[in-house]
């Protein structure tokens, strides 16, 4: 068990006024068997008030509305988590079982997949050992190649990307064995950003595994969010009005 | 009431050109997509009234309800505990890679477990006088305006044969609904919401609207403040919705949950839903329950849920997903119609006996690939209804669209949308395959 001190901060910068600007945060690392959230605090800028409620995968989501003009929106998080990783969340939800959006495999994955298939046996832990040594040979961790829209079989075909990448195409693999997987979200140390991991059904309950560092996932993973993929678990989704064509997104975090 | 007695009403009621004309100039219209261009096509109204007597009528309007009932149950058990699935009746993987099923929606609970608020349950009858379902829709079924405005019309072009014949009064459906709507509201008031005049229902979100007593709305107009739906007022304040008859599909309804580029949706509603501040009509999610490879659950659903026996028939169906019904699939696919279950308005259904040999040969190919695609029926013998075309009149293939609402009881609106297929070789009644529509009544006793 370890006692965690967490922050992350975003800040979004519109080069335009935008109004009208509907926004859901999954911000806020929820209680699970595994972490125990002793406190946490949100700030937004501009001021908003804001309502919380818990969706279907668990997650906390924070939504607000902001009306008038605004080019920019702020938002951090402080808190302490009491982490251990050696508790586990014992409840599945079927639907982890099944391929989705990101995850669908291609042609090539399937082939790839049928390979490995035949080369190993195991249980569900050996599995995902074997699969994310497998990935961090010959996928290579590489910022800028792919984007938050790149699905598993398009990170496969150009053997590059990040942990969000990592993580879907270990899913993937997992999945067309029969074993449940979901997408985590969270901070960890080995980041300055958000991380991204996985976690799998052993059979009763759940184990994390973080494909991009190839390492079980210990004391150090605090969660913020899990999915089905990136989907279920992004940071912050928003809508809003405006002539505004970019966003800037600059994203720190500090885990210690 | 005899059959003879029925045979009787194979008259014209007024004159279907003057009505016909009424209804353009009342603009009933639905509007269809081909190959990327919208149009707007009149719905053709034909004159001879489709009759169903008293008794046929009780015993379809039990058998409705029950259905409704169960399948209410089904999709609270899906969203919840899965009972079902846990039991064995219904295999899991039916569930989960249906594109219906929303997992977004899994916990959350409507007003009142109530999630298929209006139902349109597809039934024909069969030439020995025996229902069969067709077909549930169970998420925006469209359709009860135009029997509505035809009865208006009707009754303004002949008012004789409805002070002759004694012919239960359909024009309490906007009543039906509203009580509908107001038993899903979680405090505020009544809104339709529709994605514009584009839209292939545009002329019913209107007629509904105007005559529940509801806004007819945009999504530019509302938004979603402290989870809590609003409608923008032209004073610039604010009013709360209490429940939203929403005319749009899933997957558009809420770009921050669902379909992040749709234009269509609202932001956030899933969570002022999810908190309990706004009713939706239907609930999101419903599309797991009449998925074509689940209607073939539904009379199992019954008798798991309520403990009865179906009232009303499936028409028999087989799923090439279990090897029994695979073999008697593949040694009788000449005979069976196919449908491809993520098709809908007429699409993906097949003849086996449309296809030549080579044709059907390549079809069995992609059964065998994909069998959780397809479901296979009998070729029910359809009751023909009588239509006039070009003054004569000529029997042709008709569907019932019963609307069933769910509120503090279920129940069975008496009258429906009769569809009828214009081409004589052809079983595909729906309007955007071509066919029109008659009035359809209830007779009292």
């Amino acid at each position: 068990m370890k006692t965690l001190n967490f922050s992350f901060a975003t800040k979004l910068t519109f080069d335009d006024y935008v109004h009208d600007h509907s926004f859901a945060l999954r911000i806020i690392p929820p209680d699970t068997e595994s972490q125990k959230i002793l406190s946490c605090s949100l700030n937004l800028y501009p001021s908003v008030i804001t309502k919380q409620t818990v969706d279907a995968f668990g997650n906390n989501v924070t939504a607000g509305y902001i009306q008038g003009d605004h080019r920019f929106l702020d938002f951090d998080i402080k808190g302490i988590a009491e982490v251990d990783s050696s508790k586990h969340s014992t409840f599945l939800m079927p639907c982890y079982r099944y391929q989705s959006k990101y995850t669908v495999p291609s042609e090539a994955l399937i082939k790839f997949q049928n390979e490995l298939k035949e080369k190993y046996d195991g249980n569900a832990f050996d599995k995902a050992v074997y699969y994310s040594d497998i990935l961090s040979e010959i996928i290579e961790y590489k910022k800028g190649v792919t984007t938050t829209a790149t699905t598993a079989a398009e990170a496969f075909d150009l053997r590059a990307g990040v942990c969000q990448d990592f993580s879907h195409i270990l899913i993937s693999l997992l999945r067309m064995d029969g074993i449940p997987a979901r997408y985590v979200a969270g901070l960890a140390f080995c980041d300055g950003e958000t991380h991204s991991w996985v976690e799998y059904w052993t059979g009763d309950h759940w184990e994390g595994f973080d494909p991009a560092n190839n390492c079980p996932v210990n004391d150090d993973y605090l969660v913020i969010s899990t999915g089905r993929d990136f989907r279920d678990c992004a940071i912050d989704r928003g809508v809003m009005f405006g002539r505004y064509t970019q966003q800037l997104q600059l994203v720190r975090s500090v885990l210690s | 009431m005899t059959q003879q007695n029925i045979e009787q009403f194979t008259k014209p009621i007024g004159n279907a050109n003057e009505i016909n004309e009424l209804l353009r100039r009342y603009g009933v219209k639905f509007g269809i997509y081909k190959n990327g261009v919208f149009n707007e096509q009149f719905f053709p109204f034909d004159p001879i009234p489709r009759v169903i007597s008293s008794e046929d009528f009780k015993s379809i309007e039990k058998g409705l309800v029950q259905r409704v009932n169960a399948l209410n149950e089904f999709l609270f058990d899906i969203y919840h505990d899965k009972k079902i699935v846990k039991d064995g009746i219904i295999p899991e993987n039916f569930i989960y890679i249906s594109k219906g099923y929303l997992a977004q929606c899994e916990g959350i609970t409507p007003k009142n477990r109530i999630y298929s608020h209006i139902s349109g349950i597809d039934l024909v009858q069969a030439k020995d006088g025996e229902w069969y379902i067709l077909e549930d829709n169970l998420r925006i079924p469209s359709g009860a305006s135009y029997p509505l405005i035809a009865r208006e019309l009707t009754r303004i072009a002949a008012p004789d044969a409805f002070s002759e014949n004694e012919i239960i009064d359909n024009r309490n459906y906007a009543k039906l609904l509203k009580e509908t709507m107001d038993y899903a509201n979680c405090g505020g008031i009544s809104a339709i919401l529709t994605p514009g005049r584009y839209n292939a229902a545009y002329f019913e979100h209107s007629y509904l609207a105007e005559h529940t007593g509801s806004v007819l709305v945009q999504n530019d107009e509302l938004f979603v403040e402290d989870n809590i739906l609003y409608h923008r007022t032209y004073s610039g304040g604010k009013t709360r919705i209490g429940v939203l008859y929403r005319r749009i599909a899933d997957e558009y309804l809420d770009p921050l949950n669902f379909l992040p580029e749709s234009l269509i949706g609202i932001p956030n509603l899933m969570e002022a839903y999810r908190s309990g501040n706004v009713g939706i009509i239907n609930a999101p999610g419903n599309g797991v329950a009449d998925d074509k490879g689940i209607y073939y659950f539904v009379p199992k659903m019954i008798k798991y849920y309520l403990g009865e026996e179906p009232i009303l028939k499936n028409a028999p169906t087989y799923l090439p997903f279990y090897e029994e019904d695979m073999k008697y699939v593949m040694d009788n696919l000449g005979k069976l119609v196919i449908k491809d279950v993520a098709e809908a308005g007429g699409y993906g259904v097949v003849f086996g006996s449309d296809l030549t040999m080579e044709k059907l040969e390549e079809f069995r190919q992609t059964i065998i690939a994909e069998p959780r695609r397809f479901i296979a029926q009998e070729v029910i013998d359809f009751l023909d209804l009588p239509i006039l075309d070009n003054g004569e009149t000529v029997m042709r293939k008709a569907d019932l669209r019963a609307f069933v609402l769910s509120g503090e009881t279920t129940k069975v609106w008496a009258s429906g949308l009769t569809r009828f297929s214009r081409n004589p070789d052809s079983f595909v009644v729906n309007s955007s395959q071509g066919g029109g529509f008659k009035d359809t009544w209830v007779l009292k006793k």
